[in-house]
């Protein structure tokens, strides 16, 4: 085995590990990193936790929030992203010292700031503040094992502050060999840096980062919204930053797995998130068809885009929702064979321009530039043939744009976080739509009529009925973290 | 030349075989034969040696006589037997460290696979940790305590050749073995250096005996059942998992009306009978100057499942070469095959499954191949008799052993001794996976095949020189020696995927395969020590015993600057009785003995030092990219772990030396103790990292009484023997002062061990539980000072917890020790009568005071996760009608974490006394037999016990510290059931 000391000597072996950091962006299989981001998904008026065959609640409780602190993919979801800043640590410290050039040198460095700050940014959304290892030489003093959770807002600074030191050095998209598209760009450090500013409430400057962003001229709008998640498109015109997926049956970590777990029971897959009727009488009220039927796949229905499904099986015994998440399935044509988790070659869109621009609305109408966040929310209905009242201002144009941003990155990974940094009158959207009295709790106890959902109670109605807001605007820190720090990491409020 | 005939017999007036006589001053000798005569020519005025272990040897002087009979004495001391030691022999009485022997006949009362398992109960200090009742397990052997977190296995040195550390004892055939010593303190090991710390078994096999040849034949056959663990039926199951929703405000999931399936999945998978045999056959016997000892034997066990089994067929040939009166020769060879098929590891399933689920996929509906018949369980737990018809691993191992001894006696008492010992083996493992589908979590779309093997050769060759001389009444015993031990592993292994057929065991092979998915691996890992070893031995006129050695090891498995270790040792010993003024009438034999010594323990992975890169994949612009990453975390700083051990103890013989005692204390403590410690994830750091972490210490008495008397035709042996030990961290470094193991992600990935500063090691960690609250008004006294609920999401007929901070909180602080897996004293009782043809033998072993883990616990009256439970859970959990159970109330949510932490629930005394054998035989009078005996045995025919789980010896499994107490229903201990005969001619 090649050794670490050894390892740092040319400029190939710099790049193949950096390679490495991207690894834990998705995890290396479906149970690492990805998985925990569904539950995020379930824990949401957007989806059930949906598998209504195996009582599991490290997942269901979750969902609930009944939450489980112990849950494994909680555990691992902080330890493989602790892996990801490690390889980002090691990089930054061993590549300076490589003789190479110096273009390719900063561009790797730069590649290692960015995976660095997206690691950082998703624990500190979900865990609050977190600790902040920076160096690898530190690991190797005994007073690692003394280091404590800095607050929420260092994390935000730091990966503020490594964003803008990264930036200057990511090349645009268009600048890179086609063998090397899905490396970090520029634009990607931009979306993740405008939406650590949105999520800090820096209203301006999220705008003009988003603004930068869309100026660049680096994307575009996918024109047919149906296209935007294809196992046919890869680094779309849309696409800022993505996981890409590959079918190669001699390795099993490099092809997409969601396609499996959010899949039917009957359809080869797991039957976990599924989406909620909640979410389709959203797309309904709307008038939303052409975003609807590339969102949902409902049961007994056709399948949108797959000419050999007349009558999809959603397996509503065995599924809460009778409904699949349409932007993670495979039409049969295209489908490698065998199917099977591991091999699907649908990426994994992180960042995509559409997020960009109503991430720009959004910050744009809370900096009081109410038409410049008219003019983006019009560009994101306009795609998908929705007419945009521009006479909407005040808290009309606010809740507006909150449900363009709820109905166009619907099943991406994006509501839970959205619900706890949108507040109304300083209180989370989260703690009115979930709880007791929760808008989606109601819905489903009381008004709800839908046949699937109010038949299948494998999966209680009350789902979100438990959510507290003094307790569930974070997730719980891993019982294994405070036990092998000695407590030094101190646990989340109320868990 | 004369003719002189006689007959030799004991004080009883019994006729002893086997007395080597011979003629002193000439290599002229002969033994007795089975009646105890003898006939030998010898000069006229010869002087004739009688000399017969036990006894004291005598000389008479011929002087024209042609019949002597002679009467033996009993050797008062029964101590002059010479016995090894390492790198030599020397007679016991001159020993002065701490060694317990097993005499081979011992081991062969126990038919079992692995040697080792025999040795439960026969020596004080030695605890054998069952390796679970599979066909082919190994047991774990702990020489007092723990002193080490790395591979506690104790050297294994089978005559003077050390093993690789952790070899099984599997490729030994009890019955070619004379007998096992037991190198218990560091005064006894420390000529072992590096590799001693967990002590020393030295195995000596038997040798030939000149005389006429003997040939021995024994066999037994047997079976083997498990006792069978009945859980609920459907009615019960359907009752409960209702319950649970029902407690919970939810709709209940079955209808009884649905089911008319109740499947016994024991039954479905557990063979009631699964046979033992076992055989073998010796001849030894020899001339003075060439003498041989012989053996083929055949051992094979089958699980009780329909696959796993074990099957081995040794051989030995050991020889005794005179060469001259300078020079003599050993010549070892030892070959050996075994074959095994891994046994499913489904019992934890067959407990968990439901029994609603059938067996089988209706006719109908069945459309796979015949690994896709079985039907999915609605609890989605992997079907087990699916799982055991798709298990397809299999090994075959062929291995040599060849030790070769060289000695010339240079002069008188002075001798040069070379010996070179190799061991070569081959093992090659097959596995296939086939095609199957059950379910969408159960399924495999491409089958496989995995071909490894490994090629591993050792070897060892010391270079010593002995001089061994008396001068009056001093005898002075010096050794020196260089050594060199040399261990290379190697292997290479493919997987391929794709092969054209799931039925056809013919196409299971590598070239078979189409598919892309490929992979192979091959290493080879060299590991060598270097040493140097001197040993002097002194006593004065019987009384006094003095000694002392050194040994320097050099070992490879360290960074350069951190390889050489030197491990000094001395010890004394007093023996009373010998001194004038000592006339106490009924004692025998009163002796002091004091050790100390330094040892070492070099058992860490050999890349524990290397920061190393590891491969991945990832993609760009559509194609598979390499990645690299660190994949290890080194410590180039490892150092030996170093053991220091102190050892007084006492040995008494009295009443004729009928009965005799030995008492021992020792204190062992280890420096520089190695741990692979798991870091924060915050580092990032994969996986352990090897560290000197900080010093156990483990201290403890053994005491051993044996009681042996003949009754005209009864004969009685009684040996009892009790040990105690206490393993305790006495330092531990900054940042390590809290080790932990064993993670549990259903009790919310918290760890269930742990080892903290001042306390005994890997003791199990969780939340105080203190009852079931009977209501809500205890629930509100369960408060902090301020009024604030310790428990707010309780209800009655949940478990209260602790508080044990009394911070009014109840979180991860409050977790504490909740059990102590080690025994507070251990030990066996062993009985042999017999009463002219008829022989009895019985073997107790018992462990006290000790917890385990009742992992099954979690689940079996809980029903978490919809698992199927214990049958008569309704009747054990808490219900307002049912307010004094044991477990708590049936809930589907849990949302006060009855089931989700680690906690005193699942905590149990687990000691026990158990029967390990019984036999009773009968020797038949059939002429041309010296012996023809048949018996009858048990094994484990019972066990007293109030542990509600299935077997108390729960198996070991991994590393002792973090692993061991912990019940996981493995596959437990069974009883076995033998006929036997043994044959002498």
């Amino acid at each position: 085995r090649q050794q670490l000391d050894d390892y740092f000597s040319t400029a190939e072996n710099s790049e193949l590990f950096v390679n490495s950091i991207y690894s834990q962006v998705n995890g290396e299989s479906w149970y690492q990193i990805e998985f925990f981001r569904q539950i995020c998904e379930m824990s949401t008026d957007d989806n059930w936790a949906g598998n209504t065959e195996q009582p599991r609640p490290d997942i269901t409780g979750i969902a609930a929030y009944n939450v489980f602190p112990g849950s494994s993919y909680i555990n691992s979801f902080w330890e493989f992203t602790y892996i990801g800043i490690t390889r980002a640590n090691i990089a930054l410290e061993r590549i300076p010292e490589v003789e190479m050039d110096e273009d390719l040198k900063s561009r790797l460095l730069a590649e290692a700031r960015f995976l660095r700050a997206w690691y950082y940014f998703d624990l500190v959304r979900n865990f609050g503040g977190v600790p902040i290892v920076t160096t690898y030489t530190e690991l190797l003093e005994p007073e690692i094992r003394d280091v404590t959770r800095s607050s929420e807002d260092e994390v935000y600074d730091y990966v503020e502050s490594e964003l803008e030191l990264a930036i200057p050095d990511l090349p645009l998209k268009s600048e890179y060999a086609a063998n090397d598209l899905g490396r970090a760009t520029r634009g990607a450090a931009q979306t993740l840096l405008a939406k650590a500013y949105l999520y800090r409430e820096k209203w301006p400057e999220a705008r003009d980062m988003a603004a930068q962003v869309i100026q660049s001229g680096q994307y575009q709008l996918e024109p047919n919204f149906a296209d935007i998640h294809s196992v046919n498109n890869h680094h779309g015109v849309e696409s800022i930053f993505e996981v890409e997926m590959i079918t190669n049956f001699q390795f099993t970590d490099i092809g997409g797995t969601i396609s499996t777990t959010s899949g039917s029971r009957t359809d080869q897959g797991w039957g976990w998130c599924v989406p909620s009727s909640d979410l389709e009488n959203a797309f309904l009220e709307e008038g939303d068809e052409v975003r609807l039927r590339s969102t949902i796949i409902k049961h007994g229905e056709p399948v949108f885009g797959d000419p050999e499904v007349e009558s999809f099986d959603a397996a509503p015994t065995r599924n809460k929702s009778g409904r699949i998440n349409r932007k993670a399935y495979i039409p049969i044509a295209d489908r490698e064979s065998p199917y099977m988790i591991g091999q699907h070659a649908l990426p994994v869109i992180r960042f995509r321009l559409a997020d960009v621009i109503l991430i720009h609305a959004e910050a744009a109408y809370f900096s009081g530039n109410e038409q410049a966040a008219l003019e983006s929310l019009r560009q994101i209905r306009e795609r998908v043939s929705l007419d945009t009242d521009m006479s909407l201002s005040g808290v009309e144009l606010r809740d507006a744009i909150w449900k363009e941003r709820r109905l166009e990155l619907a099943l991406e990974q994006q509501r839970l976080y959205d619900l706890r940094r949108q507040r109304v009158n300083g209180m989370p959207r989260i703690a009115s739509i979930l709880g007791p009295n929760g808008s989606f709790v109601e819905y489903n106890t009381e008004e709800s009529t839908d046949p699937f959902e109010t038949t299948n109670l494998g999966e209680a109605q009350n789902k979100g009925a438990l959510f507290d807001p003094s307790v569930h605007m974070l997730w719980p820190i891993p019982p294994e973290e405070i036990q092998l720090s000695r407590g030094n990491i101190t646990q989340n409020p109320g868990y | 030349q004369k003719e002189v005939t006689g007959t030799i017999k004991d004080e009883a007036g019994t006729l002893l075989p086997g007395v080597n006589i011979s003629e002193k001053g000439t290599s002229n000798g002969t033994v007795s034969d089975f009646d105890g005569n003898f006939t030998i020519s010898v000069e006229e005025n010869a002087v004739l040696v009688f000399s017969y272990l036990g006894f004291q040897a005598q000389e008479i002087e011929v002087s024209g006589k042609s019949v002597l009979n002679v009467v033996m004495a009993n050797d008062q001391e029964a101590l002059s037997e010479v016995v090894v030691i390492g790198y030599g022999a020397i007679e016991r009485d001159k020993i002065s460290s701490s060694v317990s022997t097993v005499e081979g006949e011992e081991l062969t009362k126990v038919t079992a696979s692995n040697p080792a398992e025999s040795l439960q109960g026969k020596a004080a200090g030695v605890q054998v940790l069952s390796g679970g009742g599979n066909p082919g397990a190994s047991p774990q052997i702990l020489v007092r305590g723990i002193t080490s977190n790395n591979g506690t296995q104790p050297l294994i040195v089978l005559d003077g050749v050390p093993l690789a550390q952790g070899t099984s004892l599997n490729f030994l055939n009890p019955n070619d073995i004379k007998n096992f010593q037991i190198l218990k303190d560091a005064s006894a090991s420390a000529i072992y250096g590096s590799r001693a710390s967990n002590g020393v078994v030295l195995i000596t096999t038997k040798r030939g005996a000149a005389g006429k040849p003997t040939i021995n034949f024994d066999f037994s056959q047997g079976f083997q059942r498990l006792e069978k663990i009945n859980v609920a039926n459907a009615d019960e199951y359907i009752q409960v998992m209702n319950l649970r929703r029902t407690n919970d405000g939810s709709a209940p999931i079955y209808d009884q009306a649905d089911y008319n399936t109740s499947t016994d999945w024991w039954d479905e998978t557990i063979e009631n009978f699964a046979p033992v045999t076992n055989l073998n056959l010796r001849a030894s016997g020899g001339s003075e100057n060439i003498k041989y000892a012989a053996s083929v034997s055949y051992f094979k066990q089958e699980s009780n499942y329909s696959k796993g089994f074990y099957e081995k067929v040794t051989a030995r040939f050991n020889t005794d070469f005179q060469i001259s009166d300078k020079i003599s020769i050993k010549q070892d060879i030892n070959p050996r095959v075994e074959s095994y098929g891994n046994t499913p590891n489904v019992l934890y399933n067959v407990l968990r499954i439901d029994p609603l689920t059938p067996v089988y996929l209706p006719q109908d509906e069945r459309t796979g191949n015949i690994f896709s018949i079985y039907e999915g369980s609605n609890n989605q737990v992997p079907n087990p008799v699916g799982s055991i018809a798709r298990l397809f691993n299999e090994t075959k191992f062929f291995g040599l052993m060849s030790n070769t001894q060289f000695n010339y006696e240079i002069i008188d008492g002075l001798n040069f001794n070379s010996q070179l010992g190799l061991n070569i083996n081959h093992a090659r493992q097959d596995v296939f996976n086939p095609t199957f589908f059950t379910t969408p979590n159960e399924q495999r779309q491409i089958n496989n095949v995995t071909r490894r093997v490994d090629e591993n050769f050792n070897y060892v060759w010391n270079n010593t020189i002995n001089y061994t001389q008396d001068f009056g009444k001093h005898y002075l015993n010096v050794l020196g020696g260089v050594l060199f031990d040399s261990q290379t592993y190697n292997y290479v292994s493919a997987y391929r995927e794709e092969l054209p057929s799931d039925e056809n065991p013919d196409l299971r092979y590598i070239d078979a395969a189409a598919g892309e998915g490929v992979s192979v691996g091959g290493n080879e890992a060299v590991e060598t020590i270097f040493s140097g070893i001197f040993r002097g031995i002194y006593t004065y006129d019987d009384r006094y015993f003095f000694t002392g050695t050194i040994r320097a090891d050099e070992s490879s498995k360290f960074a350069e600057g951190n390889r050489l270790g030197v491990f000094p040792s001395v010890s004394v010993a007093w023996d009373v009785d010998s001194e004038e003024f000592f006339n106490v009438d009924f004692i025998n034999n009163l002796r002091f003995k004091a050790g100390y010594g330094q040892i070492g323990n070099q058992n860490i992975d050999r890349n524990g030092q290397f920061f190393s890169i590891g491969t991945g994949n990832y993609v760009f612009g559509g194609s598979r990219v390499v990645s690299n990453y660190l994949s290890q975390f080194g410590n180039p700083a490892l150092q030996w772990e170093t053991v220091e051990d102190k050892n007084v103890g006492l040995t008494m013989a009295i009443f004729d030396n009928a009965l005799d005692f030995s008492v021992e204390y020792y204190e062992k403590t280890s420096q520089d103790l190695l741990f692979n410690v798991e870091l924060p994830n915050y580092t990032g750091i994969p996986g352990l990292v090897a560290q000197n972490v900080g010093s156990f210490e483990s201290k403890g008495w053994d005491i051993q009484v044996g009681y042996n008397k003949t009754w005209g035709d009864f004969d009685m042996d009684l040996n009892m023997n009790v040990s105690t030990n206490q393993s305790k961290a006495v330092a531990l470094a900054p940042g390590n002062e809290q080790l932990f193991g064993q993670n549990r992600e259903d009790l919310g990935n918290r760890f269930i061990k742990i080892t903290e500063l001042g306390r005994t090691v890997g003791l199990f960690y969780g939340f105080e539980t203190d009852g079931i609250f009977q209501n809500q008004t205890e629930i509100n006294a369960h408060s902090s000072e301020n009024g604030q609920l310790i428990q707010p999401d309780a209800q009655p007929g949940d478990l209260k917890f602790v508080d044990t901070n009394n911070d009014g909180v109840l979180n991860d602080d409050d977790l504490t020790t909740i059990g102590n897996p080690f025994p507070d004293f251990y030990g066996g009782f062993t009985a042999n009568m017999s009463y002219k043809d008829f022989d009895f033998s019985m073997q107790w072993y018992g462990s006290f005071g000790n917890d385990v883990f009742n992992y099954p616990r979690t689940f079996m009256n809980a029903g978490t996760q919809d698992v199927n439970i214990a049958a008569g859970t309704l009747g054990r959990v808490w219900t307002p009608e049912n307010p004094s159970a044991e477990f708590p109330r049936l809930t589907l949510n849990d949302r006060n974490g009855n089931y989700q932490r680690p906690s005193s629930l699942f905590i149990e005394d687990a000691s026990y006394l158990r029967l390990r054998n019984v036999q009773f035989g009968y020797n038949l009078d059939i002429k041309g037999f010296q012996k023809f005996r048949v018996y009858v045995s048990g094994q484990n025919l019972f066990t007293i016990t109030d542990y509600s789980g299935f077997d108390p010896e729960v198996s070991a499994g991994g590393d002792i510290i973090n692993d061991f107490g912990i019940d996981y229903a493995r596959y437990p201990v069974s009883k076995t059931y033998l006929v036997g005969l043994n044959l002498t001619l």
